[in-house]
């Protein structure tokens, strides 16, 4: 047995030998590398390694979910988180982990990520694929992300996992209020392309030069899968069982309705090559695809067992972390990698389309009035170009999509045939891979 | 108990193999525990303690960071070599520039009257329970209902080769709740978060169970009730909540001196402010615009920033004129200024940058009954739900959550969804009228990358705004 589910399964016989009736340990081993630049220089490069456990037992109805930060001490600590369970109140929700004889797929990697020399050359060359097309001002992050973990529980899950990858963010200034902005996520390291990248960054900020402050009225967006990443992001939010029973979703008994155009089919395949991808989730059970709005029809939520039985419904092996993260509850049923089914148009064709509308970059700060009607506003950032009769006439600024999320999914009348894998920072959240998109007539708003 | 040892032999070991402008070693410790209720049961329980350490290098080359999950004479070492590595490779054209700061040996922490260490998770659900019982005392019809409470204690050791060392000590916690009410078939949402440094005993202070039996009764009669603003002009009137969003999305985020020198650009962005700008005029002579995290049991409380700096309260807006920037050591020096406090860091393993703490809209003079009479046809928005910013922070949007017209003087009913789309200096120059209670809500601040958030408190007295559009 290799070394992290060896220590995962010890964590979880430590557990039972303490009188736990159920347990899922999940032990990670991560490092990450990242360079941060702006201005065209590094400002910082960080290395961070962590290696620790998440750890759920229950006892008696009791559960208790810890991080176990230093596997020094592991078997101590989950004496005593046993301890802690026993001891504290009885958790109603709690409905199981997944069990059963699990069968796991194997994953690849690129292992030439993990042995990188001088990640510095990536950025120096984004800055350089920038400065060089016409942009001067540039910055942005260059991650290098190691992770490997393996889980064990006392219902038969007992695997392991690993994934390097690199992903590349490069903005790019022409003018104090023009900005493009490109990402590149790669798992391969022959599909990086810096230079490509702060080039493709250094187009859209020259495009953006001059913008003149947007009109308020209904138009036709084309945008880009970078601004897709954050409104798909919280699309699939709302899709968990646990966003549904805390009224936290427009989703709510919609199994089976309408809620977005034919065009759209929202999937989230975490077996997919990608900087997210993962065999099994956060209880062991073995990832599947899962199809969550069918050519428009909303067809499943997301669950972990105890979301699923409390709903009547089966597990979707999409258990979230066993210990709350900063975005997520614990053990809250999440996507994983997010795919947006492509169309069969190209970008350019999008936008001959369009009578009266916006080309958008990128978009960040996407807001709820109200979750479960879907009342959003969200700020378009970087290139924002104005469509006329099909053409790109120029740039604009100071404008605000603000409108309803299901409506937005209803509007969307065709995808590009081209997609790409999207992440950045917390915005265009969890990675995605995602084409181009046109929605009809969303409101467009702007400070007056 | 840390080891303040390890710190000390990192930094000699250090100094012996190579000369960097600056190290900072940071070793920390916590424990946390959080407790969640969903419809009146047990959601989660889980608990933790963590000890860590980072070493931050500052060469002329560049800045390097390096952390671990660990405190150890080897891994300091280890970590000191790698930022060292680190910091050289950035192959920067200009030299890093560090303001010259007092070295600081203190020694600070915050007292607690109830130990956070002696509170059982027993007691965590009898206070959760409490409160949705205190709110459902309205009768009020209430979806969801998931109440959270953590809370942590963090012991830290700073230590830096210009000789600061500082240790602390800081009890935090917060509660934080989401509930929809719903009446005729409609909803509206009301997401809540309350903080403190501190021990247990903030939770009695905090009087949040009535506060939400009252916030579900308001937003039941707003859906019975409320109606749309007609598109125009009015006056408003911006309560404590609203002021202090907009004293930090519009005031605090734009004066982080690394988002005006850039170092932001492709995350949270820049800022409409330039470092010319100092002295300017951003809105009229009645906004003032504070943060200080020196606030005794304010949610953002520091006595020394992650750098050794002594906290003090900042001016950022005084009197209507952009007066000062937040600044860690690497803003100030390159500015040829002093730092001002400003560095913080979320956890060990994240590198410290220009952070806020407390900020506030200064007081006035006005009462609030006399500022609701001044006012001939407007709006009062109490709360508010949706909001946003651009990255220059130059354009936000608050969306009401409690709102009530007024007309002639008086509260006339309740307004729904009353949304303000309006620029930073309109906002601060539309200010004419401030009342004299300053009232603070709790919130956590996102920035930097890797994500950091971070305790801040954000607020303000009421404001009031003369002809404003509305929609």
């Amino acid at each position: 047995m290799s070394r992290l589910k060896e220590a995962a399964s010890e964590l979880v016989d430590v557990a039972l030998e303490e009188g736990a009736k159920d347990a899922v340990a999940e032990v990670f081993d991560s490092s990450v590398d990242q360079i941060r630049y702006s201005n065209s220089m590094v400002d910082i490069s960080n290395h961070s390694r962590a290696v620790h456990a998440h750890v759920l037992v229950a006892v008696g109805g009791r559960t208790m979910a810890s991080d176990v930060r230093d596997l020094r001490k592991g078997a101590e600590t989950v004496r005593l988180i046993v301890k802690h369970a026993r001891a504290s109140p009885v958790n109603e929700d709690y409905g199981g982990i997944a069990s059963g004889k699990f069968k796991y797929r194997r994953s690849q990697l690129d292992k030439r990520i993990l042995s990188l020399r001088n990640p510095a050359n990536y950025v120096l060359d984004a800055i350089d694929g920038a400065v060089s097309t016409g942009a001067p001002d540039v910055g942005g992050t260059f991650f290098v992300r190691d992770s490997k973990w393996g889980i064990a529980s006392s219902k038969g899950a007992l695997a392991e996992d690993a994934n390097a990858s690199m992903d590349l963010s490069v903005r790019a200034f022409t003018q104090p209020e023009a900005s493009g902005h490109a990402v590149l996520v790669a798992t391969n390291l022959d599909k990086m392309r810096a230079r490509e990248t702060g080039a493709r960054a250094a187009e859209l900020a020259i495009a953006a030069k001059n913008p003149v402050s947007g009109e308020e009225g209904r138009f036709d967006l084309v945008m880009e899968p970078f601004f897709l990443g954050g409104i798909v992001g919280a699309t699939g939010g709302m899709a968990s069982g646990l966003a549904v029973e805390l009224g936290m979703s427009m989703f709510a008994k919609r199994i089976g309705k309408r809620v977005a155009s034919d065009a759209v089919t929202l999937v989230d395949d975490p077996m997919r090559r990608s900087m997210s991808r993962r065999m099994f989730d956060h209880e062991g059970k073995p990832a599947k695809r899962n199809v969550v709005i069918s050519n428009g029809v909303l067809k499943t939520y997301l669950h972990n067992t105890s979301t699923a039985k409390r709903m009547k419904a089966k597990s979707t092996a999409s258990t979230g972390p066993l210990v709350a993260s900063q975005f997520s509850m614990p053990s809250e049923p999440m996507m994983f990698h997010p795919v947006l089914e492509a169309g069969d148009l190209k970008v350019e064709e999008l936008v001959e389309d369009v009578r009266d509308g916006l080309y958008i970059n990128n978009t960040w700060y996407t807001r709820f009035q109200n979750y479960s009607t879907g009342d959003f506003s969200t700020i378009p950032r970087d290139a924002v170009l104005r469509i006329r009769n099909g053409e790109i006439v120029g740039a604009v600024k100071n404008v605000r999509v603000s409108d309803n999320l299901m409506r937005f999914w209803k509007g969307i009348d065709a995808m590009s045939k081209s997609s790409e894998e999207i992440y950045w920072w917390d915005e265009a959240a969890p990675p995605a891979h995602l084409p181009a998109a046109r929605a009809r007539k969303m409101k467009v708003t702007r400070s007056s | 108990m840390i080891d303040e040892d390890i710190a000390e032999h990192t930094l000699d070991r250090a100094a012996a193999q190579d000369v960097p402008v600056l190290m900072e070693v940071k070793l920390e410790s916590s424990r946390k525990s959080a407790l969640s209720i969903k419809s009146g049961l047990v959601h989660s329980v889980s608990s933790f303690t963590d000890e860590g350490m980072y070493v931050r290098v500052v060469m002329d080359e560049g800045i390097g960071f390096a952390s671990a999950n660990r405190i150890s004479k080897q891994t300091g070492a280890d970590l000191a070599r790698r930022a060292t590595r680190l910091a050289k490779s950035g192959k920067r054209r200009e030299r890093v520039k560090l303001s010259s700061e007092k070295a600081a040996t203190a020694k600070w922490s915050v007292a607690q009257r109830q130990k956070l260490a002696d509170v059982s998770n027993d007691d965590r659900l009898r206070y959760l329970k409490s409160l949705d019982s205190e709110m459902m005392s309205a009768r009020v019809k209430v979806q969801g209902r998931y109440f959270e409470t953590v809370d942590s204690e963090t012991h830290g050791y700073f230590a830096s080769s210009d000789g600061a060392r500082v240790r602390s000590m800081v009890p935090r916690l917060m509660m934080s709740c989401l509930n929809t009410v719903s009446s005729k078939g409609e909803t509206e949402q009301s997401i809540r978060e309350w903080g403190a440094t501190g021990g247990w005993e903030k939770t009695v202070e905090w009087a949040a169970g009535a506060a939400l039996a009252e916030e579900v009764r308001v937003l039941k009669e707003l859906i019975d009730k409320g109606k749309p603003v007609k598109s125009g002009e009015y006056d408003l009137i911006c309560g404590p909540e609203v002021a202090g969003i907009a004293a930090h999305e519009s005031c605090g985020h734009p004066m982080e001196a690394d988002r005006i020198l850039g170092r932001e650009m492709s995350q949270a962005g820049k800022s409409f402010v330039s470092p010319k700008m100092l002295g300017d005029r951003i809105g009229s002579k009645q906004a003032t615009v504070i943060d200080d995290p020196t606030v005794p049991g304010s949610y953002g409380y520091y006595e020394y920033d992650d750098e050794g700096v002594k906290a003090r309260p900042r001016f950022l807006y005084k009197k209507g004129i952009i007066n000062e920037f937040l600044h860690n050591r690497e803003t100030a020096g390159k500015l040829r200024l002093k730092s001002n406090a400003s560095s913080r860091s979320s956890v060990y393993g994240k590198e410290p940058i220009v952070r806020m703490a407390n900020t506030f809209v200064a007081p006035g003079d006005l009462g609030e009954d006399e500022m609701v009479r001044s006012v001939k046809n407007g709006v009062l928005m109490k709360s508010f739900t949706e909001w946003n910013i651009d990255d220059k922070r130059y354009n936000q949007k608050y969306t009401s959550r409690e709102a009530y017209f007024i007309r002639d003087g008086e509260l006339a009913g309740p307004a729904r969804g009353c949304v303000l789309e309006i620029t930073t200096p309109r906002f601060w120059g539309s200010m004419d009228g401030v009342s004299r209670k300053v009232e603070l809500t709790a919130a956590e601040c996102g920035k930097g990358d890797p994500m950091q958030g971070i305790a801040v408190h954000t607020g303000g007295p009421m404001l009031r705004l003369r002809g404003v559009h509305l929609k």
